[in-house]
């Protein structure tokens, strides 16, 4: 069953909105690429939307490595915290580690994106083991633990594996939560990123099917399914792409960050921090950017004053991914219910930002407020590449330490706070 | 002492073993370009002395971009990119040869494969890369860089079928750049380049 928002009225908490989203990465759409060996010759997503004054322009996303790179090449040591923090490697060997979830016996999940593995991660006396769990699955970006099961977000479906701590070297076979989520086959942004909401049910992200084009009902879109019906709704609409979701500890609102379009300049629009108050807002895409910015193809169809409008500007480009509420009580009681988002960083503009972990905190007007918190992969930004690591997803660990994964090398790190 | 806690130990012994065969310990090994020396024997039998190819069918490794090798022969591995030759040896890679391979290659010195077209040639080239702008993801020497591969040098002949293969949409492709570069080149064109990109230093 799909039940439309489209029949409810859009709200809009206020004027304006935009939302957007880039495709960033690497490597753009090479699951779909395969599947569709001889798929249209029309540009790749990350192209598309490209004016002929970007023509000549070598901006281009960058691809990870995909055998993973040992933390000991890295310079580590660049790595910058907040004083009294302090960030190690927790784990290497990952290839292309994406979203992170923490299982009740302590096993860290760890998705991929490109590549087509889950790996398990277990903390065994200060030292991690590395397993790769589930191997030749179609993009699972999206991994969520919950009451014991393993949930997998692939480009098409989302899947369960029960008792899954109990069955690392032998995954049971998985039940299938939801199918035909990927009808189109085509390059875009499919690969998805799962959060619990408080109901109990799966949200995930279809993506815009280009960097800027008109999407279908069911694209652009974060929508719902309830594990135990498979009943399937859309929740949220004109959300371009988003690769990290969490609900409030206090409010249980939806926040999530979310991709601008690409080949608009350097400085717009900006990537977006957003709040579905409820279900049935429109966040703009494709006609309004940033809240305030028409886009100036799909602009005149609709105004910005019908979507609901980003509560936070996080920079033109800087590709928000994961993010997370601080629940922790390791660290300082100021970052109690603030968020943590990982920047997997610019590619679609001159001079390069990003490639950090942000802390965002909320006052009690709901205003939010950012600064960086985690900092140092970006070491040259005019460089190609500019970075030598990018964060992907954070994950707070039951001793309150922070956990941020990093694709383009493989390697999963650990933030913590004195001792 | 009972049967039950020897069994126990015992037991507890058999899991051990299985536990350290089944799961691996970080930290990564770091590639190794004298161990990818030492593994490469087979690869230059067909690519030629230090990757410098002599088979105009045969791509030259030398001095590809490291992250471009580990790449194909990925994708080789997975089943994505697809050859004769290639699909079978790569299969038994382990992440360690591709990482080997890649360091041993990507520092090879490169030599031009084929003798220098005519000047008159390689202009008719340069246009045309100019205006397919294939400096703008392969460099400015078309050296190639991270992921995207050298050209400069490379076999006329497997440029040529690269070429091709894009503009048919059969050939591998990540992200579609490619085969989307590929749609307005003519036939003729496809020859121009790769005679230029092979008479590159």
């Amino acid at each position: 069953m799909f039940t439309s928002i489209f029949a409810r009225r859009p709200h809009s908490r206020l004027p304006h909105t935009g939302r957007l989203a880039a495709l960033l990465t690497a490597l753009c759409a090479p699951v779909a690429a395969a599947q569709q060996p001889a798929a249209s010759a029309a540009p790749p997503s990350w192209q598309q939307g490209k004016g002929a004054e970007h023509a000549s322009s070598t901006l281009h996303p960058f691809a990870p490595h995909l055998t993973g790179r040992p933390a000991s090449e890295l310079p580590i040591d660049k790595l910058k915290v907040p004083a009294g923090f302090k960030v190690e490697v927790w784990a290497d060997g990952v290839p292309e580690a994406r979203s992170l979830t923490l299982g009740d016996k302590g096993t860290v999940f760890a998705g991929n994106r490109n590549l087509s593995n889950v790996y398990a991660i277990v903390d065994r006396g200060g030292r991690r083991e590395v397993k790769t769990m589930l191997k030749g699955m179609s993009a699972p970006n999206g991994v969520l633990f919950h009451q014991g099961a393993l949930y997998v977000a692939e480009r098409g479906r989302i899947l369960r594996y029960d008792g899954i701590e109990d069955r690392l070297d032998n995954p049971p076979e998985p039940k299938v939560v939801v199918d035909n989520l990927d009808p189109s086959k085509q390059p875009g942004h499919f690969w998805k990123f799962l959060a619990l909401g408080p109901d109990g049910k799966l949200y995930f992200n279809i993506g815009s099917p280009q960097n800027i084009t008109m999407p279908t009902y069911m694209q652009a879109a974060i929508l719902r399914v309830d594990p135990k019906t498979g009943k399937l709704e859309d929740y949220a609409l004109g959300v371009r792409n988003t690769v990290g979701m969490a609900f409030h500890p206090v409010t249980k609102q939806l926040w999530f960050t979310e991709h601008g379009r690409d080949w608009l300049g350097d400085d717009l629009p900006s990537d977006e921090l957003n709040v579905a108050a409820e279900r049935g807002q429109h966040f703009g895409f494709p006609y309004c950017h940033q809240g305030d910015t028409p886009d100036p193809e799909y602009g005149k169809y609709r105004s910005c004053a019908e979507f609901t409008p980003p509560v936070l500007k996080l920079g033109a480009h800087v590709a928000p991914l994961g993010m997370r509420f601080y629940t922790g009580t390791m660290f300082p009681a100021e970052y109690r219910n603030n968020l943590f988002i990982a920047q997997h960083g610019s590619w679609n503009r001159t001079t390069k930002q990003g490639y950090n972990v942000i802390r965002v905190s909320i006052d009690a007007k709901g205003n939010a407020t950012s600064r960086p918190f985690l900092e140092g992969f970006l070491i040259d930004e005019k460089g190609d590449p500019p970075m030598w690591g990018r964060p992907v997803d954070v994950l707070v660990m039951k001793d309150g330490a922070l956990l941020v994964s990093d694709d383009y090398n493989g390697i999963v790190y650990r933030i913590s706070y004195g001792k | 002492m009972t049967h039950r806690p020897a069994n126990a130990r015992r037991a507890a012994a058999i899991l051990a073993v299985a536990w350290g065969a089944l799961w691996h310990f970080t930290p990564a090994t770091a590639a190794d370009a004298e161990a990818g020396r030492k593994k490469a024997g087979g690869c230059v039998a067909c690519h030629g002395p230090n990757g410098n190819s002599t088979n105009p069918a045969v791509p030259s490794l030398a001095a590809q971009p490291g992250q471009f090798i580990v790449t194909q022969l990925f994708m080789f591995r997975d089943g994505k990119r697809k050859d004769p030759q290639m699909s079978p040896v790569a299969a038994n890679l382990t992440n360690a040869d591709l990482d080997d391979l890649a360091a041993y290659f990507s520092a090879q010195r490169p030599t031009v494969a084929g003798g220098k077209p005519p000047a008159d040639r390689m202009a008719a080239g340069r246009e045309l890369a100019q205006r397919h702008n294939c400096t703008a993801c392969h460099g400015p020497q078309l050296a190639g860089q991270q992921h995207i591969p050298r050209l400069a040098g490379q076999q006329a002949e497997y440029l040529r079928t690269q070429l091709r293969g894009f503009k048919a949409s059969t050939r591998f492709d990540m992200d579609g750049v490619m085969t989307s570069a590929a749609q307005p080149l003519s036939s003729a064109d496809i020859d121009a380049l790769a005679d230029y990109l092979a008479g590159l230093d």
